[in-house]
This record gives structure tokens, C-alpha cells and sequence, in this order.
């Protein structure tokens, strides 16, 4: 029998560790050193995290651009919003089936991606994506049209509902599932880039010729990996929807889907806590770290333009993602430790 | 007839509006191999710059829309010498993050610098229309039209006939064969960047009339100017111009039309959705070229 590794060098290990590292944020929220609103704002990485995950299946591994995540995202969290708000179904099914209906959109894209690719296949996405938001704002008994549709949270297993006893609970309940979601979401990519599919997808990104000459099926994979990510994106899409409790269609625009991009590029493709990493720097840190500096974070959009210009010095400098400055530090660390032994 | 006309003629201004920006993002991604996000962003921060040069500098409007346009053009030289020049050996899809970093850059100094406020921009030419064939149409969205096919011929005019036209068309073809020849492409390029930005702040004045200068103004041409350009083909100059009418029309005429239907609001969800089956039959667009990839 295999010996079970239970090292922080086991990847599946460090994921759950880190899961528990998010939760230290309520924790320390209850305990009063951060504030309420970081909870929503750590929240925010963790199902744009899950949505740039599937991103990065498509991105990194297999080398196409998709500008589509945020209508895949907005349908997901309409659908998920009208079934258990309207229909008054349970929220677990409504899960499911909020997954389902944009995953099948999604692989039908994928056969769209046999035919064109690069930029053409990034725009013709982008007018996917551009179909669903025109839908959402016209579409009104279903989406609540321009003003947007308010919901509440969700009773969980069918019991589990808000009242005003765990008032203050209740988010940290529906947080503590979003983390439970980013870890398996992580593992689940972890182990499938190992594999079989993930190899697949890496001859297809070097050579769809090659690739194809040593068996690799290209419209299976392509398929499977559109629907991974339009998957991804969807459930992102329902977490988003039941923790803001709130969704309107100018949170599915284009900005959305490009920022997803750039979280990927900037954190590093193929690696999967460089595309937190990015998604954090992103999303996070003009509120959590950059307004937080004294004088310069109080002066308008501040925040915004540093984050913007870090953005680009980032590409400019780290062109495979800022998780490689972690190999910098450690050369670093290696000649430090050289120079004083 | 008449209703034709009318919307034929709306389609035509805004068509010209589509077709600047699209031209803008087109030139960039030939000779810089870069989408141009931030093409509509920029634009927006230099309409505000003309909106402010009108409200508050008390400049004539058309005075303040020539300060606007060098604006543009420093903006987008600025942008050339600062990040693009240094950005050049990094991978094609890292490149178009730059962008994303710009627009973050430019919304934020927008607001900084104008407020959030919507401001009211007035048309170049005030009142007066005519008859054309039972449609009337005002003086302005006629030099619109007329104004942009005319840029747009000029802009053609000297990319196919003039020696600064062929400079460009090398550096399309092949960036490091135009240098080895001789040709300035980095100049070229830094040219390009200027050209996009004025582009930019034409298309946003020509717009800003029918809504009002804000954050999102140029928005919504973005969008359709990045889709005219996959219609049109992005291996040729003029293919995403004649997308961008394409796209105007059929939008104006389906909305239109299709009323009756109920089809009115399904109207630009119609169009973006012909456009994709259209381009899964032709995937290099209406003027695109096979690229014919080797092994």
C-alpha cells in the first residue's frame, strides 16, 4: 500500500491547507482585527478564482482565448437566482441546473473553436458573451431586467436559512462554502492537468498537427475543455449570485471577462496559485492593500491607476506571471544562505 | 422609401462612428500585433478632454475638438515611447494585456482628473436639416457621414499611394524584413498609436451628441468595432470599415423591421448572431486571407 503523504510538498495537501488559511479571515473578523467588508472582498477572489481556474484550462493548457466568461457567468447566476427566488426550488438543484444549461451553450462553442482560432475566436466569444447581456437587460420577467434582480441567501440542505439569530454567522456559513468549492475546484484541476486530459490539451497548445498524428482526438478535448471552463464559470457565477445576493447585467460585461484574462496573465498561465495570485491583484488589492497606505490611498482612484500601471510592469517584467518572483525570492534566499554559512 | 432612407442614413452616421474606431484598432493590431482594448478608453478620456476644453476653457467647439485630437495624439505617442516600444519581444496574448493595464490607468485618471459626472457635449453643427428622398436628416449627421468617408479615403488614399503609406504596409507585412529594409518602424509605430488615438476621439465626439460624455461612452463602439473588425477580416485595412457599415445597417434595419415580429429588442442579439455563423462558414471574414499554417 502507498504510504499516504501528508507533507506540505503533496499539492492536494497544500490546497486544503490553504482552504484553511482562508478561514482565517473570518476568524479574524470575529475577533475584530479585520474588518466586516474584507470577508466580501476575499469572497470576491475565491468564485472570480473559481471562474479564472476554468478560464485557465482554456487559456493556459490549451492556448485559446476566450472573452465569453462573464455572459457564461451572468447566465449561470440568473438562472440559479430565478429558480430558487421565483420557482422557490431548492438551492442544491438549482445548482445543477444552473451548471448544466451554460455548460451545453459552452461545448456548443467548442465546436465553433474547430473552426476558428486567435483573435477570431476571442471576439466570436466576446459576441456570445455580448448576446447573453443584451438578453439579460431585455429578458425582464427572468432577470429583473436594467434594475437588477435582488434575492436572498439560500436555504442550504434544505433547512439551513438565515434568520435573524445568525445574522452575522449566516455569511461566514455561505463563505465557508465558497472555500470548500475553490479547494475542490483546485484539486480537481490539479489532477486533471496531470493526467491524460491535460496532457492532451499540452501536445494540442505545442501542435494540433502533432498532436493529432500521435491519436489525441481534437474535438473531444477541445469539447471537454470548453465545457471545464464554461462549467467553472458557471458555478462562479452561482456563488456570486447567492453570496452578493444581487446580480444586474452590467456585471457581465466585457471589463469582467478581460480582467479574467488578465488574472491569468498576470498571476501566470498554467499554475494554479499564480491564477489566485492574479486574481487577487486584480480584483483585491485596490481595496484591501492599496487605499489602505496612508495619504496617497486617499486621493480618488488612486488605487485603481497604481493597480493599473502594476499591471502592466508586471507583463513588461514577469511575462510568465508574478508567481515567478517567488522563484527570484528563493534565489535570493539560496544566496543569502550561500554568503553567511 | 422614406422610412428607408432614414434609417439607411442613421445607419450611415453611426456606421462612420463604428468604422473610426474599427479602423483605430485595426491599425494598431497591423503594425503592433496587438488588440487595442483600451482603444474605446482612451477615446473617452480625450472627449472628456474636448468637453472640458468646451464647457470650462470657453474655447469654440471646433477649436476644442483640434485640442482634443492633439491630446489624442500625445496620448497615444506617449503610450508608443513609454510601454509599447519596451513591450516588444513579450508573447502575443501577454501583449493585449497592456491594454487591460491602459484602461484601468486611463478610466482611473478620467475620473480623477473630469469627475464622474456626465457632461452634455453639443453637436459641431447646430440645427438646420433637409430632404433627402422623404427622409430628413440634420446638417451635422451629414458631415458626420460625409466627414467620415472622407478621413477614411484620405486614410486609404495614403496608405496605398504614398511612400509613408507603403512604411506602414511593410511594417504590417513583416515588422523585422520592413527594419532590415530600412523602414522606420518605429516610428511607423509610434505614428499608429497617434493615428488610433485621434481616430479614438473623433469616433467619441461624433458620438457623445446623442448621449452624453461619461465613463462608458465609447463602450458600446468598442464592442461593435472589435466585432466589425473579426466580420471584416483583420489581414486587411478596409475589411473591418466595411464591417462596421454592415453591422449599423443590419442593426438599424432589423430593429426596425422586425417590430412587427416583436423582434425589435432581439435586434443586436440577431445581428451579433448571424455574424458568428457567418464567420464559422468564413472564418478569415469578408476580405480576410487563408493563413496557410505549416507543420
Amino acid at each position: 500500500m502507498k504510504k499516504l503523504n501528508l507533507s506540505l510538498k503533496n499539492p492536494i495537501v497544500s490546497y486544503i491547507g490553504f482552504g484553511g488559511l482562508l478561514m482565517l479571515v473570518p476568524a479574524l473578523i470575529l475577533a475584530g482585527v479585520l474588518r466586516n467588508s474584507t470577508l466580501t472582498l476575499v469572497a470576491s477572489v475565491i468564485f472570480y478564482s473559481i471562474a479564472a481556474l476554468g478560464l485557465n484550462v482554456l487559456l493556459g493548457w490549451s492556448g485559446l482565448v476566450s472573452l465569453g466568461t462573464a455572459g457564461f457567468m451572468g447566465l449561470a447566476a440568473y438562472i440559479s437566482a430565478y429558480l430558487t427566488h421565483d420557482l422557490k426550488l431548492p438551492f442544491e438543484l438549482a445548482l445543477v441546473a444552473a451548471v448544466i444549461i451554460p455548460t451545453l451553450i459552452g461545448i456548443l462553442v467548442g465546436f465553433i473553436s474547430l473552426r476558428i482560432e486567435g483573435l477570431y475566436l476571442a471576439i466570436a466569444t466576446l459576441a456570445v458573451s455580448e448576446i447573453l447581456r443584451k438578453t439579460f437587460e431585455v429578458f425582464d420577467f427572468f432577470t429583473g431586467g436594467y434594475s437588477g434582480k435582488p434575492i436572498s441567501f439560500p436555504t442550504i440542505l434544505g433547512f439551513i436559512t438565515q434568520t435573524p439569530a445568525n445574522r452575522t454567522l449566516f455569511p461566514i456559513l455561505m463563505y465557508t462554502i465558497l472555500v470548500i468549492f475553490l479547494v475542490a475546484v483546485m484539486i480537481l484541476i490539479h489532477n486533471l492537468m496531470k493526467g491524460q486530459f491535460g496532457r492532451a490539451l499540452n501536445a494540442m497548445r505545442g501542435s494540433e498537427a502533432a498532436a493529432q498524428a500521435m491519436g489525441i482526438n481534437l474535438l473531444k478535448y477541445r469539447l471537454m475543455a470548453f465545457g471545464l471552463a464554461t462549467a467553472l464559470a458557471s458555478l462562479s457565477g452561482v456563488l456570486y449570485v447567492h453570496f452578493i445576493k444581487y446580480t444586474h447585467p452590467g456585471s457581465w460585461t466585457l471589463a469582467l471577462s478581460l480582467n479574467l484574462v488578465a488574472a491569468i496573465i498576470i498571476g501566470g498561465a498554467r499554475n494554479i496559485y499564480g491564477t489566485i495570485l492574479g486574481v487577487f491583484v486584480v480584483f483585491a488589492m485596490p481595496d484591501l492593500i492599496l487605499k489602505q497606505i496612508p495619504y496617497f490611498g486617499t486621493i480618488p482612484n488612486f488605487a485603481f491607476i497604481v493597480n493599473g500601471i502594476l499591471i502592466i510592469i508586471v507583463i513588461m517584467y514577469y511575462p510568465y506571471g508574478l508567481i515567478q518572483i517567488t522563484k527570484d525570492f528563493k534565489k535570493i534566499w539560496l544566496k543569502l544562505k550561500e554568503r553567511f554559512s | 422609401m422614406a422610412i428607408f432612407m432614414q434609417l439607411l442614413l442613421r445607419s450611415l452616421e453611426t456606421g462612420s462612428v463604428y468604422a473610426l474606431a474599427a479602423l483605430g484598432i485595426i491599425i494598431i493590431y497591423r503594425t503592433s500585433n496587438i488588440t487595442h482594448f483600451a482603444q474605446g478608453a482612451m477615446g473617452m478620456f480625450n472627449t472628456f478632454a474636448v468637453t472640458f476644453f468646451f464647457l470650462y476653457g470657453r474655447m469654440p467647439l471646433w477649436l476644442a475638438i483640434l485640442m482634443g485630437v492633439a491630446t489624442a495624439f500625445l496620448m497615444g505617442v506617449l503610450v508608443d515611447l513609454v510601454i509599447i516600444r519596451r513591450a516588444k519581444r513579450i508573447a502575443p496574448i501577454s501583449k493585449q494585456i497592456i491594454t487591460l493595464g491602459l484602461i484601468m490607468v486611463v478610466l482611473g485618471l478620467a475620473s480623477t482628473v473630469f469627475g464622474v459626472d456626465p457632461l452634455p457635449l453639443p453637436k459641431l453643427i447646430q440645427g438646420g436639416e433637409f430632404d433627402v428622398l422623404g427622409a430628413t436628416i440634420s446638417y451635422n449627421a451629414v458631415f458626420n457621414i460625409v466627414f467620415g468617408l472622407a478621413l477614411m479615403s484620405l486614410f486609404f488614399y495614403i496608405l496605398q499611394r504614398t511612400k509613408w503609406g507603403l512604411a506602414v504596409r511593410t511594417t504590417a507585412s513583416n515588422e523585422l524584413t520592413a527594419r532590415l529594409m530600412g523602414v522606420p518602424t518605429k516610428t511607423v509605430t509610434m505614428v499608429a498609436w497617434a493615428l488610433a488615438g485621434v481616430l479614438g476621439v473623433l469616433a467619441g465626439v461624433m458620438i457623445a451628441p446623442a448621449t452624453k460624455v461619461d465613463l462608458n461612452v465609447l463602450d458600446a463602439v468598442q464592442i461593435n468595432a472589435l466585432i466589425a473588425c473579426v466580420l471584416g477580416g483583420f489581414q486587411s485595412f478596409y475589411g473591418p470599415v466595411i464591417g462596421a457599415y454592415i453591422i449599423a445597417i443590419a442593426k438599424n434595419m432589423i430593429v426596425f423591421y422586425g417590430q412587427p415580429l416583436g423582434l425589435d429588442v432581439w435586434g443586436e442579439q440577431l445581428v451579433l448572431l448571424s455574424i458568428l455563423i457567418f464567420i464559422i462558414f468564413r472564418p478569415n471574414g469578408i476580405i480576410g486571407k487563408k493563413i496557410v499554417k505549416k507543420v
